[in-house]
């Protein structure tokens, strides 16, 4: 079936004539596989560079010498060579060639052999997707592409990872890939309006069912994405969905997993006794230390303070002595009936996790049309009792030959995804996850034990009874997106073609968030409910001509063409507060509505060209060019330009390489090139007022914009050099490939004095430098007849720093994730760009258990207060200086994995790792908490290790009453090694033997196991080393260990 | 194959002919700055957005009122860590607890100010007229802005009017200015010359108008700074003007607790509109004082202090113990404050829920205890007894001051009484250089910033600059509050 994409690229040997005595022979030729015709196959009169090439219907007919023994040589991309003597109406069956089709990939505008290609591009087939989770595609190539890094920063089932290819280049800009589904750009990233409320949103790309995906090309260098121009600037991911071939196939697959745990340690709780003992301590030490107060007193006082907290749920304190450090005894107050129990809010808030996966798929193809079609539904629950995520999927690829000359392709797909439940704040109320490692004492429990009615009241510790509440919220965010799009490929000549085509994008999400009278969030409207439309409409069109052509040794391709590519988003929103009845959560049953609607949009033209030659498959050239203009910039700066130029050079061609066995493939590429990255901001351009701000009911006006009417594009000049090698007839190969990415112009939010009414204005001003090597090695270890193993392994070096700031002066910046301001980081001409920036914590002092921190005094290295490990300390940050305490990214990252095929089984294990870099931990700041004042609960790991008079090596500060807030400052305190190595997928497969299943007339039947997270090895063990694109954590729900049974079956 | 050369050449020429504007995309909730404003119409939708703008829930739409009363000694905690008690233990560094919103909001409100003037200008010089009002009203809006800003920021006039203020700016400045503090004294200057014209020019349309800054919202304005100067005479003589104009008329002791959930009241000088768009919710001034639990998510943030209790416990029979309802710690003590909820039965004023109600920002009661104070010390005790009694007869048991009896404390303390809530406290304790006394007793809340008892020599009653602002504008680094350096 792939021969249809390969007919482009198929670069033909033709020559019409030839003058001696001659007969024509006709034939066709066919594939063996599905006695499909295959169109653009080669056929040579061997021993001459005489030939012609098959029609669309896989015909030729040439004109050989007459007489026998002639023989014709028959290749096409994807199957095996042949050779066959001449006979007039013969007919040819090419063997697929399973390895070779491997190596073709679709690139920008088209499809190219892997060996010919100059670009730094790499494919992942459908097939290498598979995993435990069939939620999105992206979790899946965790780890299988060597310079693509892919994060996540929640475990709630819908989320969508972070995608970086090679590095970060823009501070201000997005930093995402530009992604296409059949030659299309797509609408990706956030869908609707939640993220700035719930820090989480069901995203665009969770429309795009995994087994649909036929294949994914990751394009990495300027090469091979700047056709893509102004956009291509992070690199992108070219997906191309499943056509039809052959017989009639139905495949049905079905699966059931489960998730009942998650997939690390995270923020273990210290026991209740613990905790209870560490809040007695605060308290005491506060009498002591700030009141001058005796132990007795102190004593007293902070057993008043336990119970005065917690005698309302039925608990009471005491102790024998009056220390600091004496074990309280828990008993039961007011005849309780808990004494000696605790709630267990794990329990109450977590499940173990059921996704189910159905998939039913229909391919086939005719010698003139193929098809595809398939309907999905895939759900998956979170861990988090509220939370889940649904999708209807449904897809279908027609291909279809007019006549000789025209060829149509459709492709509608159409889904409904459904995300509940979720939210990532880091909200004491709403936070779930926190809540369990952080606020909800086992001493607290749902219900008043004196009245036995649900707790409603915040508990102190500022945590919601959610048992309760979790029945007075919900929330939702369902996405319709359906997709149309038409391809007419018009073959004009032999060798060049028309190609158009034309796509129409919807996607309709539909949010609402309703809180009841009763939750704390709609207490004070009486409940309240907001239902949130987006339409996000996007069309795109494009005519590209393609012309290819062979003059004996020299093979040349030629396109040129546009494109036009319109995004449109409509937003309404209507809210009703002060709502009738709690079963009604609608706007219609509101006492008083507000709404609000508007739209917006960006438009983007552009002209695109491209050539490549190459002489005898040994030397490659190609260059292209593309120029962009864009609504989102001024007229004066809207158009721009942006280039490639590739080589490469096949040194196994040369016959100087062919006498030798072991290396079977040695090719050399190199490339550079620019392109780009526009605004994020549609208007940036432009000095705004916005009429938002009506007032009693009339309209008002507000300046929201300083405009900047030169800001342009960021551009990027990549260059990239990659030797591809093959060993031992490509048992082993691989690839190693250096770049050099050099990012300027880039946006800056500069910031500008707040006394001008703005705190930030946008300037192209900074640069920024991603280089890195990158490794990857496939090996086929062992291939006989029942038994195939084989192991890939690949990794990435990169080191991405800033090299130009606006005046040189640094940048502080907070990760955005969640809100939470977890962590600092600052841009810094010549440091990383992911540089953490806090106090430098020296450790806890032995003699006093206190917090030291290192002056950094940039002046003075001594000084201080007083002198620590040779250089100048404090125990007061605020006399310590911020400096870069550290680095999120690592030295190097990658995965490896492994396939074992053997009588009917099927093995496959995918690693990630990371190696070198920091971790910052936003969320330990809550759990080791060392001196602030509420009723939280503290972890383990601090319990354990916190510095008291007999524990002197403690490596958390001590427990102090003196209200400090050393834990909340950004310091190196909590900055972990962020190495890691996690078994991230493991399929265990088993094909039933075909003798038996086709008495059933099943063609192939599969049972199979698949594992996610099962293994997590790291020097970090407070919670999950995978950490977000930032290199920190936070209170985001973790991801689970899952446990998946499936069955394929193909009729 | 004809049919579809025909099909894509139609297809090409349709889309090359659309690219005329193709590339030009505009939003559809905004325009063009600089061409806002055309005619006096649209100087209203800027006022309308300035007026919404400035009732966000960092500004006067809660914590600009909860600064002043938080800081001031008649409100209290019952336990740290519930939100904005940094306020209550002054606990404020350049980079935490910076109430940095402060500065960038009132920054921006003045700059919205300044544009709309300058887009005034503009529009007179091309001859368009009508402009009188608007600009009046922007200039009193902008000199209410820099009396907050100086008063946040700076020392108190009569204090050391030759210390740091905040930077004086008039114009709608480029990205790249970098401004400088001003004195406290030019501050003044500048405020008292906007309200001089903003009066003058809205002298030819005396209206009252519901929301917004006008003639005599203008007037109260500046009757307060004057006051805030120690220029007695002067406030006395705008008050009076306030008071004879009879527009606004006192409530009747009778009235007073039900004007609480009303909207618009005849008191009302200067009252903020909210509705459902600006309902602030569990942001609003309101919720910050309702009782724990009071309703779902209600925190009880701030109660009232022994100290305050015990001033309006002078007569149990006080109007204003309508408004208070028990706190969390016993169901006698009346420490919760339910003037911004539409009082205790949470009844809104009449538009919205609770969390909606206006922000009575100048009220009549005001005036007359400015008048009566500046009576006092104009030396007319007989008018500033009168003055007094037309506010004490709140307190039906208290017997009315009269020329003998009246003193500043008696003012002073009836002010505390009136406007709890209403954000003077503080403002009034640093003028008159009293002592402040915090009721951290009450739950032996530990406070390690600030000491139980300060006056205006504590160096914290003025806020940090915020780092920001130093780190984009050098030049104002050197100029820091002592107290943060």
């Amino acid at each position: 079936m792939r021969k249809h994409l390969l007919m482009a690229c198929a670069c033909l040997f033709v020559s019409f004539f030839s003058h001696a005595q001659t007969r024509t022979v006709s034939g066709t030729v066919l594939s063996a596989s599905d006695n499909s015709p295959v169109a653009g196959a080669s056929v040579i009169i061997s021993g001459t560079k005489t030939g012609t090439a098959t029609d669309i219907d896989g015909n030729f007919s040439i004109p050989v010498k007459a007489g026998e023994g002639v023989s014709l040589e028959f290749s096409s991309i994807g199957f095996k060579n042949l050779s066959a003597e001449a006979r007039d109406g013969m007919k040819v069956f090419l063997v697929p060639d399973e390895t070779l089709l491997d190596d073709v990939i679709v690139v920008a505008y088209g499809t190219a052999k892997k060996s010919s290609y100059a670009g730094s591009a790499v494919r992942v087939g459908g097939e290498q997707l598979q995993g435990p989770s069939n939620v999105n595609f992206e979790s899946a190539l965790s780890g299988k592409v060597s310079g693509l890094q892919i994060t996540s920063s929640t475990g709630q089932p819908g989320n969508m990872p972070n995608l970086r290819i090679r590095g970060i280049g823009s501070m201000n800009a997005s930093n995402e890939p530009l992604y296409i589904i059949d030659d299309v750009p797509v609408t990706s990233g956030n869908g609707g309006q939640m993220s700035s409320r719930l820090y989480t949103t069901n995203s665009l790309l969770n429309s795009l069912n995994p087994e649909d995906i036929e294949s994914i090309s990751v394009l990495k260098d300027a090469a091979a994405s700047s056709l893509y121009g102004s956009r291509a600037a992070n690199g992108v991911i070219i997906i191309t969905t499943k056509r039809g071939s052959g017989k009639p196939l139905v495949t049905l697959n079905a699966s059931v997993g489960f998730t009942p745990s998650w997939a690390t340690d995270n923020y273990e709780t210290a026991s209740v006794q613990e905790n209870v003992n560490m809040l007695y301590s605060v308290f005491h030490d506060y009498q002591t230390q700030s009141k001058g107060a005796s132990d007795d007193v102190a004593s007293a006082y902070a057993l008043k303070q336990l119970n005065r907290r917690f005698n309302r749920h039925g608990y009471q304190f005491s102790t024998q002595g009056s220390g600091k450090y004496e074990n309280v005894i828990i008993s039961e107050y007011d005849n309780s009936g808990r004494g000696g129990k605790y709630f267990d809010w794990d329990d109450a808030y977590f499940r173990t996790a059921v996704s189910q996966n159905y998939d039913l798929s229909v391919s086939g193809s005719t010698p003139t049309a193929s098809y595809y079609t398939s309907l999905g539904y895939t759900s998956e629950q979170g861990r988090l009792k509220i939370n889940s995520f649904e999708r209807i999927s449904a897809r279908v690829n027609v291909n279809q030959k007019v006549g000789k000359a025209v060829e149509l392709f459709t492709r509608a797909s159409y889904a409904k995804s459904t995300k509940k439940g979720y939210n990532d704040s880091r909200n004491t109320g709403a936070n779930l996850f926190m809540q369990t490692r952080n606020l909800l004492w086992g001493l607290y429990w749902p219900t008043d034990y004196s009245t036995g009615e649900d707790w409603t009241a915040r508990y102190g510790s500022y945590a919601q009874n959610n048992i309760y509440y979790n029945k007075e919220w919900d929330n939702s965010s369902k996405t319709n997106s359906s997709s149309i799009s038409e391809t007419f490929t018009i073959h004009l000549l032999p060798g060049l073609d028309l190609k158009s085509v034309l796509s129409y994008d919807n996607n309709t999400v539909r949010e609402s968030i309703y809180y009841s009278a009763k939750h704390f969030n709609g207490s004070a409207t009486k409940g309240s409910i907001d239902e949130m439309r987006t339409i996000y409409e996007k069309t795109v069109s494009s005519t590209t001509g393609n012309f290819t052509r062979s003059f004996g040794s020299h093979s040349i391709g030629l396109m040129a063409g546009f494109e036009a590519e319109k995004n449109k988003t409509d937003f309404t929103r209507s809210s009703g507060e002060n709502l009738a009845i709690s079963t009604l959560h609608t706007v219609a049953s509101a006492g008083s509505y507000s709404a609000n609607a508007y739209s917006w949009g960006n438009s983007l033209l552009s002209l695109i060209s491209k050539a490549d030659y190459n002489w005898k498959e040994k030397y490659f050239a190609s260059a292209s060019y593309r120029r962009d203009g864009s609504s989102r910039l001024s007229p004066d700066t809207r158009w721009g330009g942006f280039w490639s130029l590739a080589g490469a050079w096949r040194l196994s061609q040369e016959t100087f390489m062919k006498e030798q066995d072991v290396v079977s493939n040695l090719r050399l590429r190199a490339s550079y090139g620019k392109n780009g990255t526009l605004p994020s901001d549609n208007y940036g351009y432009m000095n705004l007022i916005s009429y938002v701000s009506p007032y009693m009911g009339e309209p008002g006006g507000r300046i929201t914009t300083l405009g900047n009417s030169g800001v342009k594009w960021e551009t990027s000049y990549s260059s990239n050099i990659g030797l591809d090698f093959g060993l031992f007839t490509d048992a082993l190969s691989g690839s190693v490939e250096y770049f050099n990415r050099d990012s300027r112009d880039l946006l800056q939010d500069v910031p500008i004095s707040l006394a001008t009414g703005f705190s930030t204005t946008l300037e192209n001003i900074g640069e920024i430098n991603n280089h890195g090597l990158e490794i990857e090695l496939n090996g086929t270890l062992m291939n006989r007849k029942n038994l195939t193993w084989t192991a890939s392994f690949n990794t990435s070096f990169l080191k991405s720093s800033v090299t130009k700031l606006y005046n040189g002066a640094d940048i502080i910046w907070e990760d955005p994730t969640g809100g939470d301001g977890r962590a600092q980081f600052i841009y810094r001409e010549g440091e990383s760009t992911l540089a953490f920036y806090g106090y430098e914590w020296a450790g806890v002092d032995k003699t006093n258990g206190k917090s030291v921190y290192f002056v950094n005094d940039p002046k003075d290295r001594e000084a201080g207060d007083f002198i620590y490990k040779g250089r100048g300390a404090t125990y007061d940050y605020r006399k310590a200086n911020y400096t870069v305490i550290g680095d999120a990214t690592p030295w190097a990252s990658g995965g490896f994995g492994t396939q074992l095929n053997f009588m009917g089984f099927d093995f496959t294990a995918n690693f990630i790792y990371k190696l070198g870099g920091k971790l910052y931990d936003g969320a330990y700041k809550d759990v080791a908490d060392d001196g602030y004042y509420w009723e939280r609960m503290r972890a383990k790991s601090y319990y354990k290790n916190m510095w008291t008079p007999t524990h002197t090596d403690g490596t958390e500060p001590a427990l102090s009453g003196l209200d400090l807030t050393d834990a909340m400052q950004y310091s190196s305190r909590h900055l972990k090694s962020a190495t890691f190595l996690r078994l991230k997928s493991v399929i265990l497969g088993y094909t039933l033997p075909s003798t038996l299943t086709q008495k059933m007339l099943i063609s192939k039947a599969r049972l199979w196991f698949s594992g996610g997270n099962l293994l997590t090895l790291s020097k970090y063990k407070e919670a999950d080393p995978e950490v977000n694109q930032y290199g920190t954590r936070g209170w985001e729900t973790p991801i689970g260990k899952s446990y998946v049974f499936g069955i394929d079956i193909n009729f | 194959m004809k049919n579809f050369r025909l099909i894509i050449t139609v297809l090409l020429g349709a889309i090359l002919t659309s690219c005329n504007g193709f590339l030009d995309m505009n939003p559809t909730n905004a325009s063009n700055a600089s061409k806002a404003i055309g005619s006096p119409d649209d100087a209203q939708v800027s006022l309308n957005g300035i007026m919404r703008g400035i009732s966000t829930s960092s500004l006067y739409g809660r914590r600009l009122l909860l600064y002043g009363d938080v800081k001031g000694g008649d409100v209290t905690i019952v336990s740290t860590g519930r939100g904005d008690d940094a306020l209550y233990e002054f606990n404020h560094t350049p980079t935490s607890g910076t109430y940095s919103g402060f500065w960038q909001g009132l920054y921006n409100a003045v700059m919205q100010v300044n544009t709309l003037l300058r887009n005034i200008d503009n529009c007179e010089a091309s001859g368009v007229e009508g402009f009188d009002w608007y600009k009046g009203s922007a200039l009193a809006l902008r000199a209410m802005f820099y009396f907050d800003l100086t008063r946040l920021y700076g020392l108190p006039y009569n204090m050391d009017k030759s210390s740091y203020g905040v930077p004086d700016i008039t114009e709608p400045l480029g990205a790249m200015a970098q401004p400088t503090r001003a004195t406290v004294e030019d501050n003044y200057k500048r405020i008292t010359s906007d309200l001089d014209q903003a009066v003058q020019l809205m002298s030819g349309n005396k209206a009252h108008i519901n929301g917004f800054m006008d003639y005599y919202a203008a007037l109260a304005e500046r009757a307060r700074v004057r006051l805030f100067m120690d220029n007695y005479s002067g406030a006395l003589e705008d008050a009076r003007k306030i008071i004879e104009s009879g527009v606004f008329t006192l409530y009747e002791p009778s009235q007073w607790v039900a004007s609480w959930s009303a909207q618009n009241g005849s008191e009302s000088i200067l009252e903020l509109g909210m509705d459902s768009e600006s309902n602030l919710g569990s942001s609003s001034l309101g919720y910050y004082y309702l009782r724990l639990q009071q309703v779902s998510g209600a925190s009880g943030f701030f109660v009232a202090s022994d100290y305050f209790l015990n001033r309006l416990g002078e007569d149990h029979d006080d109007v204003r113990w309508g408004v208070m309802d028990h706190d969390e710690t016993s169901a006698a003590r009346l420490g919760s404050c339910y003037k911004y909820v539409g009082g205790t039965s949470l009844k809104g004023d009449g538009k919205e829920s609770f969390a909606a109600v206006n922000i009575k920002l100048i009220r009549l009661s005001e005036i007359y205890l400015i008048a009566s104070e500046c009576a006092l010390r104009e030396g007319d005790a007989s008018a500033a007894a009168a003055y007094l009694n037309a506010i004490r007869r709140r307190s039906p048991s208290l017997s009315p001051s009269d020329a003998s009896t009246v003193s500043l404390q008696m003012i002073l303390n009836e002010r505390s009484k009136e406007f709890f809530g209403e954000g003077l406290r503080f403002f009034d304790l640093i003028r008159l250089n009293q002592r402040i006394e915090f009721n951290d007793d009450f739950q032996n809340v530990p406070i390690s910033t600030r000491s139980k008892v300060i006056d205006r020599t504590f160096r914290k009653i003025v806020l940090p600059i915020p780092q920001d602002e130093i780190n984009a504008n050098p030049a104002i680094a050197d100029e820091q509050n002592p107290a943060y350096v």
